[in-house]
């Protein structure tokens, strides 16, 4: 898949995230999916997605808090996941989408500082109405070219790192994803703390596991 | 609310998706809610620019709620813009609500529903469903609620005005957030134990055995940490993947 769909895609992902409707397309889950069709591996895209959303379980974007950043990332990791194959590809994607998450995440306060610019100051300026459409849809336009950037700096350093990282990730499949499943419980316990913790919700954590794992054996 | 017409609230509404589109640190999504409620201050301020102006100066004043639950806010200060209401009420209006729309809607959004919805969805996946179903379950799913959410909120907004707390209180936001809480909370449990299930059938015993007792420490460190445990763990689950990276290469 070329480069400049790869990286329009970023941008839709990243106009999902918070300026345009949250309609949860930029969720980890999504955008590896759709990356996956893309880049024609659907499964791939399922299976990073999946983990990354994991990963992100636990992350509530409340108030004005500064979080890790989810569509772009993934779209990156899956891309680059699926230039290496098997359990490399995974290990390097996931990396990838770490990374550029937190990347994400410092490209979105300075975001916000260009749009604290551009949004007229009501109590020193005189707010007309092509002022703040224009302020307000060029703040739209400034994060849809921040998801582009990051996305295209993501590709392109992924295609590089691919090249440097084929044949060497040491562990197989089981390996990897032990890695990976540790890694994921730690968000999950901080997602059960969040929602009232385990003496609480503790017993439903259990059914829950122990219905799943049951009906796994039986079906 | 006939005085609007359904053109001024159609584009209102359907403005409210872009109402975080210039999120700033000084007015927060203020200027996005100036410019969702654009064509209803039009509408009323028809052949009165410097009403207008005043209107819109005092809208993109500072402004914050969860992006979905400010869809009631926004209704109501359209009614109340209808009812000529004074500039100092419809601004005690907005501070008041504020805050309570921000913390329901996170709670029942972000920490109820998503989550939920997402977790569900995995389950799915692990079923051994396709991606295309995984992720069309999802997006139907989570919207579903998503959109009700919006128009309800704009509805009731546009319905009581000022009066919309009575709206906010007969819906139980609260208990529903915590009943969705509980079923994420089952529903992660669930992703757990499918996960544990499939890996059973393929995988050998000592990797099986790894698996549970890493898995039970990340747990127990998680709720250990609490909120704020995913940046250690993105950088250490990194760190882990860029060192044996590194003895793979080296080796």
């Amino acid at each position: 898949m070329d480069l400049l769909s790869l990286t329009l895609l970023g941008g839709l992902l990243a106009l999902d995230g918070t300026s345009l409707g949250q309609f949860m397309v930029s969720r980890p889950l999504v955008a590896g999916v759709l990356t996956g069709w893309l880049v024609g591996d659907p499964v791939l895209g399922l299976l990073i997605g999946g983990i990354l959303e994991v990963y992100f379980i636990s992350i509530f974007p409340v108030g004005g808090a500064e979080f890790p950043e989810g569509g772009p990332p993934t779209m990156v990791a899956v891309a680059t996941g699926s230039m290496l194959a098997g359990p490399a590809g995974v290990a390097l994607g996931t990396l990838l989408g770490f990374l550029l998450s937190r990347l994400g995440a410092f490209s979105t306060r300075i975001l916000r500082r260009l749009n604290g610019r551009l949004v007229p100051d009501p109590s020193r300026k005189e707010v007309t109405p092509s002022r703040i459409i224009w302020a307000h849809m060029g703040g739209v336009a400034l994060d849809f070219l921040r998801g582009c950037l990051l996305s295209l700096a993501g590709l392109i350093a992924g295609g590089w790192i691919t090249r440097i990282a084929e044949d060497v990730w040491p562990l197989g499949m089981p390996g990897t994803y032990v890695l990976l499943a540790v890694g994921a419980c730690i968000p999950a316990g901080a997602f059960v703390d969040a929602l009232g913790g385990w003496r609480r919700r503790g017993s439903l954590f259990g059914a829950g596991l122990s219905g799943f794992l049951l009906a796994s054996f039986v079906l | 609310m006939n005085e609007l017409g359904r053109r001024a609230q159609l584009s209102t509404f359907f403005r409210s998706f872009l109402i975080q589109g210039s999120w700033n640190n000084r007015t927060m999504i203020g200027g996005g809610f100036a410019f969702a409620i654009l064509p209803v201050l039009r509408k009323l301020n028809k052949g009165n620019p410097n009403r207008l102006t005043e209107a819109l100066q005092r809208h993109s004043e500072h402004f914050n709620a969860h992006p979905y639950l400010s869809n009631l806010a926004l209704g109501a200060t359209c009614r109340m813009e209808v009812e000529n209401r004074t500039p100092e009420e419809i601004r005690r209006f907005k501070a008041a609500v504020r805050s309570p729309l921000g913390s329901m809607g996170d709670a029942l959004v972000w920490v109820g529903w998503r989550p939920t919805t997402v977790l569900a969805s995995l389950i799915l996946a692990l079923a051994g469903a396709p991606p295309g179903i995984t992720v069309f379950f999802f997006l139907i799913v989570y919207n579903l609620g998503h959109l009700a959410l919006r128009a309800w909120g704009f509805r009731a907004g546009l319905e009581q005005g000022s009066q919309v707390g009575d709206s906010l209180r007969d819906a139980a936001l609260s208990k529903k957030a915590d009943r969705l809480s509980a079923a994420g909370v089952f529903l992660l449990g669930g992703v757990v134990g499918l996960a544990l299930g499939r890996s059973w059938a393929g995988e050998s015993w000592p990797i099986i055995l790894l698996a549970v007792a890493g898995g039970i420490w990340g747990l127990w460190l998680g709720s250990l940490v609490g909120n704020r445990v995913w940046r250690w763990t993105f950088w250490g689950i990194s760190a882990a993947i860029a060192i044996i990276f590194l003895v793979g290469w080296v080796g």
